[in-house]
């Protein structure tokens, strides 16, 4: 199945194609079965150009992004699934918490 | 930044209720769980949901009310008026519908012999009537709830016979909340965690900030320190008849997180309606079991809500819910997204503190809760809830 590209300003992003996933349950998924230095490897490739992707995203109304910015900003939603990971815990999961399957998100 | 220094402040300003220990049996017993579902399910109203929840004739939703033994829909008619019913059929008293949610179009058809009822709650189909003894179709609608909204918040009262109006039952919640914008602000996220604890357990546990700075040290680190406050003293508590709200500050000079500085730059999504709040972070509990959480923005404020749905006497359902205004770009989602992020992980700290907290309970090691004067509104909450269950057991003095 063929892919649209990412937009031009941001194809060093896609490698990480995989991270470009549009729900929360399949986010915190990809979170909690990935390694710590999977992890790092994305956040690392994201965060310094975070502000540039959203200053591209938020040329758009939310519910216009056309199809190119939608893996995107699916992106920017899993670098903030991962930043306590990367930023706090320097572990997938929380320390000291339920097992996530538990915390369900409903709506 | 106005600070607590003064000790044991709370309890001068509310010596009625005393400064001893307070009993844990509540907690355990399951005579007296059996109990509270008379006693204070059964004669408090129950916040179910929000008026968006069923923004169109015919929209319904059905909440199973445990603790009350009875399942409820929630719909709004045709005329647009919201009305609570018991999920039962009038023909053999049938579960009625099956779905959490959804939307009423035509009739509602109960899944045994399909008699079918309409938006407001009317009998308006029985196949094969004619083969019925004298039935009034007009008399056999669903069994109405006593249901009321206030501020767009939808409750339900199981009692044959309210005492109170949701208004004055409300008291001083209702004069502090008087026009808030609420309606402005969408639900986004909604969680459930079944736990292995009282519901009350698991609410305590969330009904102070004494907590914050410790069991919080990983996924906060500093934010609940402050330099002039370092066991982050509360800002504000006030306790009203049946219910109660204290507050906080927030630490912002603690340096935040790369991500999290990232966030605070970017525009968010806003309202131009404040929310009524006391301090920086309000913690509202609507007795029983509903909880208001007002957060102060940088450019707008959001709220969240928990409801805890007793299932057993060691089990409940915490369920919440986030309320932000309406993100408009990626940006302002994303912002969102963040801060739902950090207050979820957190949110799983506490779930799991709910349960060790039950299992020592259950222990019984301890008999008592040894409470400061900074928990004086859980106190005042298992004060209220013994002056409903009608018991004395010492609340310390």
């Amino acid at each position: 199945m063929a892919e649209v590209p990412l937009p031009e300003p941001f194809q060093s992003l896609e490698p990480f194609r995989d991270w470009a996933l549009a729900t929360e349950r399949e986010r915190r998924a990809k979170r909690l079965s990935s390694s710590m230095e999977e992890i790092q490897a994305f956040y690392d490739a994201l965060f310094p150009q975070l502000e540039a992707v959203v200053a591209y995203l938020d040329r758009f109304p939310l519910d216009q992004l056309p199809e190119e910015a939608q893996p995107l900003y699916h992106l920017t939603l899993s670098l903030v699934e991962v930043t306590s990971a990367v930023e706090l815990y320097h572990h997938p999961h929380i320390f000291e918490a339920i097992e996530p399957a538990r915390f369900r998100r409903v709506e | 930044m106005q600070t607590a220094t003064e000790n044991r402040r709370w309890s001068k300003e509310y010596p009625e209720l005393g400064t001893g220990p307070v009993p844990a049996e509540s907690c355990i017993s399951p005579e007296y769980f059996e109990l509270e579902r008379e006693r204070v399910f059964r004669r408090t109203w129950l916040n179910v949901g929000r008026v968006d929840d069923i923004p169109n004739a015919g929209d319904f939703f059905v909440r199973e009310l445990a603790v009350c033994k009875t399942s409820i829909l929630v719909i709004r008619g045709k005329d647009g008026v919201i009305r609570g019913f018991h999920n039962v059929c009038s023909h053999r008293s049938n579960k009625l519908v099956w779905e959490e949610r959804g939307t009423c179009r035509g009739a509602l058809a109960c899944h045994f012999h399909s008699w079918g009822y309409n938006a407001q709650g009317q009998l308006t189909g029985v196949p094969d009537e004619e083969n019925f003894h004298d039935i009034d179709k007009s008399k056999l609608g669903l069994t109405p709830v006593t249901t009321d909204i206030w501020e767009g918040f939808i409750f339900v009262h199981l009692g044959a016979q309210p005492q109170e109006t949701l208004t004055d039952y409300l008291g001083g919640v209702a004069e502090q909340f008087k026009g808030a914008a609420f309606h402005k602000r969408t639900r986004t996220h909604t969680y459930k965690v079944e736990e292995n604890a009282n519901w009350k357990v698991a609410l305590d546990a969330q009904n102070e900030a004494y907590h914050l700075p410790f069991q919080h040290r990983y996924s906060f680190p500093g934010m609940f320190v402050l330099k002039d406050n370092r066991y982050l003293r509360l800002s504000g508590v006030k306790l009203y008849n049946h219910h109660a709200v204290w507050s906080t500050t927030y630490n912002s000079e603690s340096t935040p997180t790369p991500t999290g500085a990232l966030m605070n730059q970017l525009n968010t999504a806003t309202t131009n309606s404040r929310l009524p709040m006391l301090g920086d972070f309000d913690f509202f509990v609507i007795f029983p079991n509903f909880v208001i959480l007002q957060f102060r923005g940088i450019e707008d404020d959001y709220y969240m809500t928990y409801n805890f749905w007793p299932l057993a006497v060691d089990r409940c359902i915490w369920e919440i819910k986030f309320h932000f205004p309406p993100a408009e770009t990626a940006g302002q989602r994303l912002s969102q997204e963040y801060l739902k992020h950090r207050i979820c992980d957190v949110l799983q700290e506490d779930a799991v503190a709910h349960e060790t907290l039950q299992a020592g309970l259950t222990s019984r090691a301890k008999t008592h809760l040894i409470l400061q004067d900074d928990e004086i509104q859980i106190r005042q909450f298992h004060k209220v809830l013994e002056d409903y269950m009608g018991f004395f057991n010492g609340r310390g003095h």
